[in-house]
């Protein structure tokens, strides 16, 4: 680990963004925002039934060439997509149907006209002959004997079935408290505010695919994309322009990705389909949708023992490439013990597939579930014993003398002091002073509650992790290329995708401080299969531990061989010289990077003999210890709640997080304080309900609840810094920490408001209906009224 | 086709539109005004608002027709607009904006904001940006930012009131 030196300026420095300039003045270039000559827009004519037999399509006559069925674009190779394991059922996926649509929204067409009207206008006049057949809607149900099938070749629904079997779960069966509880979090979409789009040509002059994609991650769709479309990678070039936002969503080959790109092989001119926000919430990546059937076994005293019992995991009615939705179901399992000391599990895993869109990543991937699901367990157990949930909570918790510690689960949790994240958390919202608000009660009736919610955030994982969820795609590594320009400037080219995160800022204050010289000096690009390194690109909150560690690789070679010259420029010894300001300092003097660079790249006669000419570096970069680095917090919230009604309203939330040594504190507050806002989103609003025949009940932001700024509070945040001994610097990312925990404190805080009277919140999002049918099927359960009391 | 003249960004255009174009269509792909985004062209998003005779309007839900005769200001015309200005620049240090997608619609509404209200604060900026929707930021730092902005400018003591007629 290179710790960073005191004199350091740059590493821990909240830098203004580079990225800001270009979005203030409109100018940023988002898909849509390409102007192409000649381009055609597409319009998909989609399923309106979640499961059919396709008869017949049926284009207006004279349209040929211009309406596309999958025989018409193909022929197209079926991308194998999920583990690598054996167990996992294939699901292939057309670019567009077959004779089978499996989910309301799958696209069966492709229309292409001029403009994007015209292309609707076309897809209005095609008609398609359906065969309802039944729908499978309910993952639970849907592994009962007798279940209609998703896949007609499948013994059950069951992508894939596993079993995590840990310690001694029959023991358990003699512990003195044990409780049953289900908890579901629901099905949601991931809604960055840009669509997804797809702008495709053919380059005559390079004669190569040219892909423009809002992607997360442009290297590792262009494996996909070659395979689908039968293409070496070497005629296949992936462009992302500005993404405005991802999550997850825009991290996997989606099948109007392929459609458009073969469409485009077959005609003369560019060819775009930019989703609409319909397409959107019926069709792009699902996510969530999570039920757990658990008991958790407890000694007297409160000592956690052990978790038994099922998952299950929708998928969706197929796996996307390249990782399907498996890691779900494991991450979810192996993140339930959370930070606790839990010994003994036994617990089953169903991934599912049903008539619903195809699930993918979304921020925080299965441990908003796991965090959900433990922490309101630990809640319900303190409620069964009468202890303060945050007590039994900081009973349980791994003490930092413990770190490293290995949970039952198997996950290594590194470095950090999670009882100090507890207790700092506590002090922010005043526990004390909350139950005293309580025991008074409001005058305007509604009940306070107080929750807290611990988690942590598996990051950095490399290729220990990514080999044993069996991936496809194993990244492992990442990588950068840094190029010192004859005038001292520097261009850093990164095989992550940057959509929001500001890698054009921080990746450049690593470099600077590698380099000794002004971020201004440096620019950072990615999103090119043409000009950048390979690369995996920007999830599972890994871009500052993996990109971050090849930028500041690939600078060490630079400075390495900048020393090396400036040292033979000043006629010195490299030992005799050091580096500072952009310079390199000796005895004799001092000579510049400008003239470094210079001689190194156009007057090698100024090199010493026999050196290669230029300052260009390749580096990759994957942490020394590849089962990750885990950044972790408390989540600590206040509520109100109106009894009858079930309106919530949050009146305070501080957070107490640790993810390291931070690059640029101003952008992990802006990433927490996000992450969090998309958790209240999960928590309180966002959900895509189907009704018994699959129809999505949530198709625009009329029935699809985003939250806004009078939804969302201003975070109040501490920082622990325990750095990470695996990274560059002592990173750890952080990325998706803020959406894990919101769900978890938010339900056990209004279970909390509702203590009394014993109303539990088991089911996110937490609607003004389940708020007030939870509390009204308590009322009703709990004891006599008291006279004069609210009932 | 109807033909339509809008003054847009100061300058007469004049075109031929279908009557079910949308402004926002009509001002992205006409008129090459990319900076107007489209997130949900329903009206529900906010981030293709536009000002359309000095007010916060949503271009998704107005068709092009109905612009006609009207001042139209995207982004792209508020350059120099004094007020643009310094909202940038404390959307800038206050790290208001991260994929930069919702940020046209958040800067106009924003100017919107400090035109109503002298001074205002967190919560009534919270209310008015009800409509408008980030998805990246959590809002705080974008509610900062107008704060902020609104406390750099300068404002005379309000005129009397007229005394009410009789």
């Amino acid at each position: 680990m290179a710790v960073p030196s005191s004199s350091d300026s740059w590493i821990g420095a909240s830098v203004l963004r580079k990225e800001d300039a270009r979005h203030l003045l409109g100018h940023g270039a988002f898909i849509a925002d390409l102007r192409m000559p000649g381009v055609q827009d597409v319009a998909f004519v989609r399923s309106d039934m979640a499961h059919a037999q396709v008869h017949r399509v049926l284009p207006p006559p004279g349209t040929a060439g211009k309406v596309f069925t999958l025989a018409d674009i193909g022929p197209l190779n079926i991308l194998e997509a999920g583990p690598e394991l054996a167990a996992h059922r294939h699901s292939p996926y057309p670019a567009l149907a077959d004779d089978r649509v499996r989910y309301v929204g799958q696209p069966i067409v492709a229309c292409m006209q001029p403009t994007r009207a015209q292309a609707e206008d076309l897809a209005d006049l095609v008609e398609l002959e359906l065969e309802a057949l039944p729908a499978v809607v309910d993952a639970v149900a849907a592994m009962r004997p007798g279940s209609p099938r998703v896949f007609d070749n499948w013994p059950d629904n069951a992508y894939i079935a596993s079993a995590v079997h840990e310690g001694d779960p029959v023991s358990l069966g003699a512990a003195p408290v044990r409780l049953r509880r289900q908890f579901r979090m629901n099905r949601q979409a991931t809604v960055s505010l840009e669509c997804r789009g797809v702008l495709a040509y053919w380059d005559h002059r390079n004669d190569e695919l040219v892909v423009h994609l809002s992607t997360q991650g442009g290297h590792v769709v262009r494996i996909g994309m070659a395979q689908a479309l039968g293409l070496p990678e070497n005629k296949v070039r992936i462009i992302a322009p500005d993404v405005g936002g991802g999550f997850g969503g825009k991290n996997r080959i989606m099948p109007e990705d392929i459609a458009v790109a073969a469409i485009a092989m077959k005609v003369g001119h560019p060819v775009r389909w930019i989703e609409d926000r319909r397409e959107h919430l019926l069709a792009s990546v699902h996510a969530r949708d999570h039920f757990y059937d658990l008991t958790v076994s407890v000694a007297k005293d409160g000592t956690l023992l052990g978790l038994e019992g099922d998952i299950y995991i929708d998928a969706g009615a197929y796996s996307l490439w390249p990782t399907g939705s498996f890691m779900e179901a494991s991450m979810a399992s192996r993140n339930l013990t959370g930070p606790y000391r839990i010994k003994h599990l036994g617990l089953k895993t169903f991934t599912v597939a049903t008539n619903k869109a195809p699930m993918g990543p979304y921020r925080g991937v299965a441990r908003p579930g796991a965090c959900f699901a433990i922490e309101r367990l630990v809640d319900e157990v303190a409620r069964e014993l009468g202890r303060e949930p945050f007590d039994l909570r900081r009973q349980n918790i791994v003490t930092a003398a413990e770190l490293p510690f290995r949970t039952a689960a198997g996950m290594r949790l590194d470095t950090g002091d999670y009882v100090s994240s507890l207790d700092i958390a506590r002090d922010m919202v005043d526990l004390p002073a909350i139950r005293a608000r309580q025991a008074q009660g409001e005058p305007d009736g509604r009940a306070i509650g107080v929750g807290f919610a611990f988690y942590t955030e598996q990051s950095g994982h490399g290729t220990v992790e990514w080999v044993k969820r069996k991936s496809r795609v194993v990244p492992g590594y990442e990588s950068a290329n840094a190029r010192m320009l004859p005038d001292g400037s520097v261009i850093i080219h990164v095989g992550t995708q940057n959509f929001g995160q500001g890698h054009e800022t921080t990746f450049a204050q690593i470099a600077a401080h590698e380099l000794h010289i002004s971020p201004a000096l440096i620019s950072i690009r990615y999103g090119d299969t043409a000009t950048s390194p390979f690369g995996f690109g920007s999830f599972g909150s890994r871009s500052i531990v993996f990109g971050g560690g090849a930028v500041a690789r690939s600078c060490r070679m630079l400075i390495e061989k900048i020393q090396k010259i400036g040292a033979h420029l000043l006629q010195s010894d490299v030992a005799s010289t050091t580096i500072e300001d952009g310079a390199v300092h000796g005895p004799n003097g001092s000579v510049g990077f400008a003239e470094i660079a210079y001689a190194a790249n156009a007057r090698q006669e100024h090199l010493p003999a026999g050196m290669e000419p230029l300052l260009d570096a390749t580096g990759t970069y994957e942490p020394t210890e590849t089962g990750g680095v885990f950044a972790y917090g408390t989540h600590a919230v206040v509520v109100a709640v109106e009894p009858d009604t079930g309106v919530v309203e949050i009146l305070d939330y501080a957070v107490s997080e640790d993810c390291g040594t931070m690059i640029n504190p101003m952008i992990v507050d802006g990433q927490v304080q996000g992450g969090i806002a998309q958790g209240i989103g999960t928590a309180l609003y966002e959900e895509i309900p189907y009704d018994e025949i699959g129809q999505p009940l949530a198709t625009t932001f009329a029935d699809y609840m985003v939250p806004c700024a009078p939804e969302i509070p201003t975070v109040r945040m501490a920082h622990i810094v325990h750095p990470a001994q695996a990274t560059e610097y002592g990173v750890k990312g952080l990325g998706e920490g803020g959406a894990i925990a919101p769900p978890a404190a938010i339900a056990n805080a209004v279970s909390d408001a509702f203590r009394s009277i014993g109303a539990s919140f088991n089911e996110t999002p937490l609607t003004p209906r389940r708020v007030s049918e939870a509390v009204d099927r308590a009322r009703r359960a709990t004891a006599t009224p008291t006279p004069g009391a609210p009932a | 086709m109807t033909a339509i003249t809008v003054e847009l960004n100061g300058v007469k255009v004049n075109d031929d539109v279908e009557p079910r174009q949308s402004l926002a269509d009509f001002l992205r792909d006409r008129c090459g005004l990319t900076a107007t985004h489209l997130g949900c062209e329903h009206g529900a998003c906010g981030a293709c608002t536009v000002v359309v005779d000095g007010l916060a309007t949503r271009s998704c839900l107005t068709l092009a027709v109905m612009a006609d005769g009207r001042a139209v200001s995207t982004l792209e015309g508020l350059r120099a607009d004094p007020l643009m200005t310094l909202l940038r620049r404390h959307f800038h240090e206050s790290h208001a904006l991260q994929c930069g997608f919702c940020t046209p619609g958040m800067l106009i509404t924003a100017r919107d904001i400090l035109q109503r209200y002298v001074h205002p604060n967190a919560e009534l900026v919270r209310h008015e940006l009800s409509g408008q929707i980030c998805r990246c930021t959590g809002y705080a730092n974008i509610v900062k930012a107008i704060v902020a902005a609104g406390q750099d400018i300068p404002h005379e003591p309000p005129a009397p009131e007229p005394a009410p007629e009789a």
